[in-house]
């Protein structure tokens, strides 16, 4: 575990505030569901800002708000039912209920599948499953990427990412870190931009998948 | 501290249904969640949707309350922001966020709760300590963009100010969350 592979202090307060992008917000979703430290600062977070919510100047509502709210409390079903599960037991809570694609194949042991979670323009969540000694895709990083390990490890040259450990990637990172777990390497990922398939399959390849 | 009014407003609401205890929590909270979506730039009208919309999930959600775990205002705070970034997936047709709940039972161990409890207090205590400077802009940041382009604009000031500003904040707040728990007031 390493003390250093946490989000920052801004991706935490606008995880906290509802700005994060959705992608991104369900890597640290996934994130807080491993690391209970994390958890610790946004939980604090969210009670400084049920603080800011209270020193709020009110707005008031109309006249008939409350009767409104009392008469649809009548009437009220109560909440629709959750989404079911996924068929991965082994995710944490927050990657359960959203449905998966397809597991595809990216190279030689290295497979990833889609988490339907909300995209945020180009931007989306997937699952990377990468087998010891492989290394992970080389992609182009339009955007910041966020990776969370969820189960195996892998590591770039100076570095080590363990389960709950997570990685945020700039424009400038080109790595291509090597899986050093005796397992396969499970990863959440948000995807900003086109994964670039490895060697001369992902050349043949590129015409016909579209990742 | 009016939390623990509420806490109790929400606890009868989850026990007893009760409807005057209803009224007061939407007294209070209705016109700051309005506040707060105008803030981020809804109009009058949908905030008011909003804030009533926010208020019945407060209603339907009352029993997963546990003051051990976070305070009203937070709680509802959580609760009326994942109905808002529902309310922007659904006007995009995509599916729900993941719920982002203060009150998850991540641990049952009660030093764990007692923790819980304390940094609350303490949080609320720590908000006090911070410069002005530094508490205008950490509450800025809960209303606008992560860029915090929207509230150097807002405040007039250089984007590396606002940033500082909540840097030192959050190194506050955390330097708050590592003291012992005997130094501080139940």
């Amino acid at each position: 575990m390493n003390a250093r592979h946490i989000p920052s202090d801004d991706r935490l307060l606008a995880y906290t505030a509802g700005t994060l992008s959705a992608p991104e917000a369900v890597v640290v979703a996934t994130h807080l569901a491993l690391r209970p430290e994390s958890a610790r600062v946004v939980r604090s977070l969210t009670e400084v800002a049920g603080e800011v919510l209270d020193g709020l100047e009110p707005i008031a509502l109309s006249d008939d708000a409350l009767e409104a709210a009392l008469a649809r409390v009548e009437t009220d079903g109560g909440e629709v039912a959750p989404p079911p599960l996924n068929d991965m037991p082994e995710l944490p809570e927050p990657l359960r209920r959203y449905a998966l694609g397809p597991w595809r194949w990216l190279g030689p042991g290295v497979r990833m599948r889609d988490v339907h979670a909300p995209r945020d323009g180009e931007c989306r969540v997937i699952l990377l499953k990468i087998d010891p000694g492989k290394s992970t895709p080389r992609h182009t990083h339009g955007g910041v990427e966020l990776t969370c390990v969820l189960s195996g490890a892998y590591a770039t040259d100076s570095e080590r990412f363990e389960p709950g450990d997570l990685e945020e990637a700039g424009p400038e990172t080109l790595h291509q870190p090597r899986v050093v777990s005796d397992e396969a390497c499970l990863c959440v990922a948000a995807l900003d931009g086109q994964i670039i398939l490895p060697g001369v399959a992902g050349w043949l390849m590129k015409p016909f998948v579209r990742m | 501290m009016s939390d623990d009014i509420h806490d109790r407003q929400i606890e009868a609401v989850a026990l007893h249904r009760d409807r005057e205890a209803f009224a007061c929590l939407f007294a209070h909270f209705a016109p700051r969640l309005k506040a707060w979506l105008m803030r981020t730039g809804a109009t009058a009208q949908a905030a008011e949707d909003f804030a009533q919309d926010a208020m019945l999930a407060v209603w339907r959600k009352a029993d997963l309350f546990d003051s051990r775990r976070a305070g009203a205002s937070a709680w509802i705070f959580a609760i009326a922001r994942n109905r808002r970034l529902d309310m922007i997936r659904r006007e995009k047709r995509q599916p729900p966020a993941p719920e982002l709940d203060p009150c998850a039972p991540e641990s049952d161990q009660p030093d764990v709760l007692l923790a819980a409890s304390q940094d609350a207090t303490r949080v609320r205590q720590a908000l006090q300590h911070l410069t002005p400077d530094q508490a205008v802009a950490l509450r800025l940041a809960f209303f606008l963009d992560q860029s915090h382009s929207e509230i150097a604009d807002r405040l007039g000031l250089p984007l590396g100010t606002v940033k500082s500003r909540i840097r030192n904040a959050m190194i506050r707040l955390r330097q708050i969350l590592e003291t012992p728990g005997q130094e501080t007031r139940p």
